[in-house]
């Protein structure tokens, strides 16, 4: 199993907004530079960057890289309803909006993305995000039941180091069914097919 | 359970219904091909709503005038399943079929989606505004006033609807076609109490029924059925059930013994069997002398039936202490009607039964009955109606053509409906406003004294109307003068002022949306006296001069015809004669006989009125002198599900006379020709006779009280054991068993898991069906179609089986109702024949049937000894649910395409849930925790759920009963079902 990325820390959201609050000001440069070896080097990546970039555009190019690696912004700060839901949830715009109410980007390309993230709240338009992960329908994964199994860090399990992602894409083929039995055979727990099939 | 959406500036739901996360799988599409591409965002999260994990809000149900509670389940934001509300005094967490149905009227396709007016023969859309202001405009006018019919729903809407009419100088209808005028005429007459009262199956002792399917479509059909599986159903005795009526309804069916009255003729049975009761017990008060008159002899010359069964159901039911009579239902409502429920008050009192289990003060929502409609079609002739507003009422379908509602309504210059959907009096308006549907909008019911039941909008409309009472606000407003006592700006607030009595504090009104409404205890039953009125026990007369008497009676699902636009009622088989999708004309078994017509050959019906034409159904539960056909069909209107299938009754029927208090459905003589044509009646019977397989057994009563198994009963009985396993059938057996205890050794077998099992106590089960629509809403079940179901393909998981034994000769025919579903057998015939393992043995006890394996060689349906495996021949799922009916599907099972063999697996997607919120909570899962969708809904609670490896679980207790059995035990399948067998409740020599 890969080794997760991050730390786990109940203040960490605290100091990352904390963070983020910062690096509106006009000491940004200082913000944003590189806060340790993790972190990637092209914190600078502006949409017309993404070409190169695994994964689908989206319409506003949002950071994991940024956000869960170097804010090191807890996943379920975001993905709410992970351990209590089969569904991990997306953020609310409400939810992206109570940082950057304040955080304006550091830099013209960030800037950009943020504004577009304004425009749709003040046209209370949701934003339609491309979607990633698919789950056949024929199969349900309790996202709530391996949390609780595996801790609150194991999103990296199956999505791979999310922290070091500029753009999401897919690192494990999740859809075949290898992929979990593996998983289920190391761990010994169920191999029942009505455990995920009905 | 909270949520009341107090600030209406949030507007909290509206992205509710686009939320695309992960779980919106279900589309109507299967498989890994179809992908939803967006993951759409809330704007605001909502505070009740996390993805993934349904939200409950109570609501009251708007399908009957029962007023039921349901609990609505919600994910992410539409509703996808109904459910009782166990805190309801009326169906204690019991819901019925067309109850639950009532989603399918939610995102029904036939729903009216915007205001509209008449344009030619064509509607043309208008904004809301726009046709609000045609109404105030026409109100402006002035001249002849405004006029409405309405339902017969009671509660602070149509107080508002009354008061606004009134203002404007009108007056309110209040109709429902299948009221129970007769009954509260005759109440008033017997007693002086102009109401409705409550029934209390539950502590009768003794149960007599003249006509009144009070099982299926009359009084409080899911509240009694509560009561009567308490005293019908075995408790260690059995309370005894006699039914009187020319025809035997569902409620027939489970009655014990069943007295064929001629039509007519029940009031002379009921005055006769009073007579005996009070010869045996006194009482007979100021009924004296007029009983002493109706000897069971003279009941017997008008009836038909035996002086001798009418002395000895009498004397038994004189012998019991308390009892219960109940009269007044459809089958029943010929010209006599009010007489016989006359009689049947004077039967009660001589047994004193009133204020025991005839409970006045009840106060059941009635409305003002037909010389209301009467009148105000003089009205609407007479050119005095300017406006008439309908309101939940569709008179063009539902009273006789005979009547010419039609035509009055001609003589109206505006004509607006509220309906919902376009039905036939709607299509005859100028004007659609269409409403909410019950479960979109705010509002409440007062279905009897003491209980108020209050809706709350579940989600967001799913197309954008609006609801009537903000619509009368808004007219208020724009009128001005008299009209601005409507202060409210918008109904919820109306509705929250006038609910000031009932809730002071918002804290109170909190509580009463999370509980559904305020119960207050049921009033003290008065013990009344009769007063003495006359009762006039003569056969009514019929009009004409044919054979038979015709007898129009509501359908189980479809009831006075509301229900005929949802798929769910159409699909499930009418519990009786098991046919779907088209109505039937019923003769008795003997008059087929006769006149040599089969099931399936189309006889014309002929009366004074009218005709029609159907496929016969010869049925052994009728007078021979009637013909009887089920009402709420041949819809012309009302949706593509409803328009055009089949005939409707109320063709043959005449205008009832003017001061009618009903329309007497039993009133004509008809006659029959045959056409020498044939339409197959799309029925899902199977066999309809056991052939000595002992699927639904039986024991006498006097058997079960002994507490002997249905093999003692039958020894004792002097039948021999037949069919005994060879020595090398026994060999096998006990093989079989070894190898099964080497399998629970391998993997993840060795552990100790559940073993899920279900008990069906058949004495319970009176086969009303409630069941089987859980499972089709629970599970995704698609409606396949008349045409499909005559091939077979229906794809019930569930069923309710109708086997008939006796019939033949002096022997009574008898009912049995065995709800048949995967029986999850130990030794399954259907998994060791799957080529690709996809029917398999879960470790938990299930037959697990894997749908993205199962390639769909039907080997295992094949050798399924049960027949509860169904095969997906063609692309049901893209055709049983059009938009926006798909919006209803459950996400958290899998929408099975063509090719693939699908079952029952005890709601295994409910298992995994429950097992999975345990596990969150680190604990383990108690017995009763969870249950599958059909025990939930079951009103008798003849299902039992659960661990059969938990000693203590109710499943386990229940399935030692000496009444337990397995079907096909013989062929060593061991089901996880046990059924508990059926007790006869035989006459005692």
């Amino acid at each position: 199993m890969r080794k997760l990325a991050f730390v786990a820390g109940g203040g960490l959201i605290v100091v990352a907004a904390a963070l983020m609050a910062w690096g509106s000001t006009s000491r940004a440069q200082q913000a944003t530079g590189p806060a340790e070896p993790d972190s990637i080097a092209a914190t600078r990546l502006a949409a017309s960057d993404t070409a190169d970039l695994l994964g689908p555009r989206q319409p506003i190019f949002f950071r994991h890289d940024l956000h869960a690696g170097q804010y090191k912004l807890q996943c379920q700060y975001c993905h709410y309803s992970v351990n209590v839901s089969n569904e991990p949830g997306i953020p609310s715009l409400q939810t992206c909006m109570g940082c950057h109410l304040v955080v304006g980007g550091s830099d013209k390309g960030n800037a950009a993305e943020i504004g577009k993230l304004r425009d749709a709240w003040n046209k209370q338009q949701p934003v339609e995000w491309v979607r990633v992960h698919f789950l056949a329908q024929h199969v349900h994964f309790p996202h709530s039941v391996h949390i609780k199994a595996l801790g609150p860090n194991a999103c990296a399990t199956c999505h791979g180091d999310v922290n070091r992602m500029p753009q999401i894409h897919k690192v494990n083929n999740i859809n075949n069914m290898g992929f979990c039995i593996s998983c289920h055979i190391e761990r010994k727990v169920t191999r029942d097919c009505s455990a995920c099939h009905y | 359970m909270s949520d009341d959406g107090l600030n209406p500036t949030v507007d909290r739901r509206r992205f509710l219904t686009v939320l695309g996360v992960a779980g919106a799988g279900a589309t109507a599409l299967s498989g890994c091909g179809t992908k939803a591409k967006k993951l759409i965002s809330y704007l605001v999260q909502s505070e009740d709503q996390v993805p993934g994990v349904p939200t409950y809000y109570a609501s009251t149900c708007t399908e009957c005038s029962a007023g039921c509670g349901l609990h609505v389940k919600t994910r992410e934001g539409r509703a996808i399943k109904l459910e009782g509300n166990p805190e309801h005094p009326v169906n204690r967490g019991k819901l019925c079929a067309r109850g639950q149905a009532s989603l399918q009227g939610l995102y029904n396709p036939g729903r009216i989606k915007a205001p509209m007016v008449r344009d030619g023969g064509s509607w043309k859309e208008v904004k809301w505004d726009d046709a609000i202001a045609r109404l105030v405009a026409a109100i402006q006018k002035g001249g002849a006033p405004l006029a409405v019919l309405s339902g017969a729903g009671r509660g602070t809407f149509s107080t508002l609807l009354a008061d606004f009419t009134a203002v404007a100088g009108g007056t309110v209808t209040r109709w429902e076609p299948l009221d129970h005028v007769p009954m509260r005429e005759a109440n008033k007459l017997t007693f002086g109490r102009d109401e409705l009262p409550a029934y209390d199956f539950a502590s009768a002792r003794y149960i007599l029924s003249f006509g009144a399917d009070f099982l299926d479509t009359w009084h409080s059909p899911t509240e009694n059925q509560i009561g009567y599986a308490q005293s019908h159903g075995f408790h260690g005795d059995a309370a005894r059930h006699v039914h009187v009526a020319p025809r035997r309804d569902l409620t027939g069916l489970n009655a014990d013994e069943w007295l064929a009255a001629a039509p007519g003729t029940e009031a002379a049975i009921a005055l006769a069997m009073a007579n005996v009761v009070a010869g045996r017990r006194g009482g007979a008060g100021a009924y004296a002398s007029l009983l002493s008159q109706w000897t069971p002899e003279a009941a017997s010359k008008a009836s038909g039936v035996p002086a001798d069964a009418i002395r000895r159901v009498a004397l038994e039911f004189a012998a019991q202490s308390p009892t219960l009579a109940v009269a007044g239902g459809i089958g029943s409502q010929h010209r006599g009607a009010v007489e016989l429920c006359q009689a049947v008050n004077v039967l009660n009192a001589v047994a004193g039964n009133i204020g025991q289990t005839v409970r006045f003060g009840a106060d059941l929502a009635s409305g003002d009955g037909l010389a209301g409609v009467q009148q105000l079609m003089s009205a609407m002739t007479a050119g005095q109606v300017g406006i008439l507003l309908v309101h939940e009422a569709n008179p063009v379908y539902a009273l006789p053509a005979s009547m010419k509602f039609v035509d009055a309504m001609k003589k109206v210059p505006l004509k607006v409906s509220t309906a919902t959907y376009l039905d036939e009096t709607a299509a005859q308006c100028d004007l659609l406003l269409p409403n909410l549907h019950s479960l979109e909008r705010w509002d409440d019911a007062n279905p009897r004294a003491g209980v108020f039941g209050l809706m709350q909008p579940v989600m967001e409309p799913v197309f954008p109307v609006r609801h009537t009472g903000d619509v009368l606000l808004d007219a208020a407003r724009k009128l001005g003068g008299a009209y601005s006592k409507f202060s409210a700006p918008d109904y919820k607030t109306h509705l929250r002022t006038a609910w000031n009595a009932h809730t002071a504090s918002d804290a109170e009104w909190r509580a009463a949306l999370a509980r559904g409404g305020v119960y207050a205890a049921a009033p003290e039953a008065p013990a009344l006296t009769p007063t003495g009125a006359a009762i006039n026990a003569a056969a009514p007369a019929f009009d004409g001069d044919g054979d038979f008497v015709f007898l129009a009676y509501p359908h189980s699902f479809l009831h006075d015809g509301r229900g005929g636009n949802r798929p769910w009622l159409l699909e499930n088989p009418d519990p009786v004669t098991k046919a779907t999708w088209s109505p039937w004309i019923e003769l008795s078994a003997a008059t087929a006989r006769r006149l040599d017509i089969r099931r399936g050959e189309v006889v014309r019906i002929i009366s004074p009125h009218g005709e029609i034409s159907g496929p016969a159904f010869p049925y052994a539960g009728l007078h021979d002198d009637v013909i009887a056909a089920p009402l709420g069909w041949g819809h012309t209107e009302y949706g593509q599900f409803a328009k055009d299938r089949g005939f409707n009754p109320l063709d043959l029927l005449g205008a009832p006379a003017a001061g009618s208090a009903f329309v007497p459905y039993a009133s004509t003589r008809v006659r029959l020709e045959k056409t020498h044509s044939y339409q197959e009646v799309a029925t899902t019977e199977g066999t309809p006779r056991q052939l000595g397989r002992g699927i639904a057994e039986a024991i006498p009563l006097v058997y079960a009280r002994k507490g002997m198994t249905v093999r003692e009963a039958m020894h004792a009985e002097g039948h021999e054991e037949h069919e005994v396993n060879t020595e090398l059938e026994v060999k096998a057996i006990l093989g079989w068993r070894e190898r099964q205890v080497e399998g629970r050794k391998l993997g993840n077998y060795a552990e100790v898991h559940p073993s899920w099992g279900m008990t069906i106590d058949l004495s319970r089960c009176t086969g009303c069906s409630a069941c089987v629509t859980a499972c089709y809403a629970e599970n995704n079940i698609p409606t396949v179609g008349e045409d499909q179901v005559l091939r077979g393909r229906e794809m019930s998981w569930m069923r309710i089986e109708r086997y008939w034994e006796g019939g033949e000769g002096e022997e009574p025919l008898e009912a049995r109702f065995v709800p048949m579903l995967c029986q999850q057998c130990e030794n399954a015939p259907c998994e060791p024949v799957c080529p690709v393992f996809a029917a398999y043995h879960t470790v938990d006890g299930l037959n697990g049937q894997v749908y993205n394996r199962c390639v769909g060689t039907r080997y295992c349906s094949n050798n399924c000894s049960y027949k509860v495996r169904y095969f997906n021949w063609y692309k049901y799922n893209l055709k049983a649910w059009p938009e926006p009916l798909d919006l209803q599907l459950n996400p958290d099972v899998t929408v099975r395409a063509r090719g693939v063999m699908e079952k029952c697996t005890f709601c295994v997607q409910r298992i995994r849930s429950a097992q999975h919120n345990a596990r969150l909570e680190g604990r383990e899962l108690q017995d009763g925790e969870f249950t599958t969708a059909c025990a939930q809904a079951c009103p008798s609670d003849a299902i039992i759920f659960g661990n059969r490896r938990d000693p203590a679980s109710k499943v386990a207790q229940s399935s030692e009963d000496p009444r337990a059995y397995r079907v096909l035990e013989e062929l060593n399948t061991r089901p996880a079902i046990t059924y508990l067998a059926k007790v006869l409740n035989q006459v005692e020599a």
